[in-house]
């Protein structure tokens, strides 16, 4: 940030007309703007960041980082759209290039040799049978939160983001793309992998933790 | 109608409501008529239902709001 461009020193310089954007917007303006509504935002960017961190610790060192680079970058947000997938695209550059360099984290193992089969008929296989069963939500519900984090942060970072996205934050495919910069071909393809491994993960450790064996079929 | 494997195909767009009304609606027509792709798709959305639960319940610490409400007002 630069020095004396606090919020009063930015109302004193509102009519500057170098301090107007491209976007026709005075920065100033875009800041406050960001100030009220992105803080809003701050659980979602938190929770993903913990995720993709698997860390508490770091994951608050790269939401700070997201802020500080969204002030840097006001000039390049368009106000009417949308902050925050626009957070979440800064957050996740500084998770690439700066976050993942710094802690050279080893990347978790490519989903390129993950079986392709499908894991509802591997639960059926193994003796799981929702149908039979009763409500799914009955079998999925043994599933502990630990399962569940484990599976997911056993996906490489690519994988978990895009879970992360779309299945935590429910953004869409389109806009998923936009953030990552990759086509929106390839989310659908990691989303589609990533969901494959995941319903491996947690029905394997389902079916290991509990196996519905003799006394689920009588 | 549109068959079972054609219907699975267009499982994960379905759920993440990615196809068009016309299309949501030949999936759902299909699922109304077919109790294995409802079921195997009830599956699949709890599944993500669960990953979902799991990760939202997580919320930024005090400490770090008050750190970045400190860096928004810089």
């Amino acid at each position: 940030m630069r020095p004396g461009t606090g919020l009063v020193d930015g109302l004193f310089k509102r009519k500057e007309p170098n301090l107007v954007t491209e976007n026709g917007r005075h920065p100033e303006a875009v800041r406050q703007c960001l100030q009220q509504e992105a803080l809003t935002y701050i659980d979602s960017l938190y929770r993903t960041a913990v995720r993709m961190t698997r860390n508490p610790s770091d994951a608050e060192d790269l939401v700070q980082e997201t802020y500080l680079r969204a002030l840097r970058s006001l000039d390049r947000f368009k106000p009417g759209t949308n902050l925050r997938a626009w957070l979440f695209k800064i957050m996740t550059n500084a998770f690439i290039n700066e976050y993942r360099k710094r802690t050279r984290q080893p990347r978790n193992q490519s989903l390129d040799n993950v079986e392709e089969y499908y894991v509802y008929a591997h639960l059926i296989d193994s003796g799981v049978q929702p149908e039979s069963r009763g409500p799914e939500e009955e079998v999925l519900a043994s599933l502990t939160d630990d399962n569940v984090v484990a599976a997911l942060e056993s996906l490489s970072d690519e994988f978990r983001q895009v879970v992360l996205l779309a299945d935590v934050e429910g953004f869409a495919y389109r806009e998923i793309a936009d953030i990552l910069d990759i086509p929106i071909g390839t989310v659908m393809s990691r989303l589609h992998r990533s969901r494959r491994r995941l319903q491996r993960m947690l029905t394997g450790s389902l079916v290991e933790a509990q196996p519905y064996g003799d006394s689920a079929h009588e | 109608m549109s068959n079972c494997s054609e219907t699975l195909e267009r499982l994960y767009e379905y759920i993440d409501r990615e196809l068009s009304n016309e299309e949501q609606a030949e999936v759902q027509r299909h699922l109304d008529d077919c109790p294995p792709c409802r079921d195997r798709f009830k599956f699949e959305e709890n599944v993500l239902r669960q990953v979902r639960r799991c990760c939202r319940d997580v919320s930024a610490p005090p400490s770090l709001v008050e750190k970045v409400r400190r860096i928004c007002n810089q």
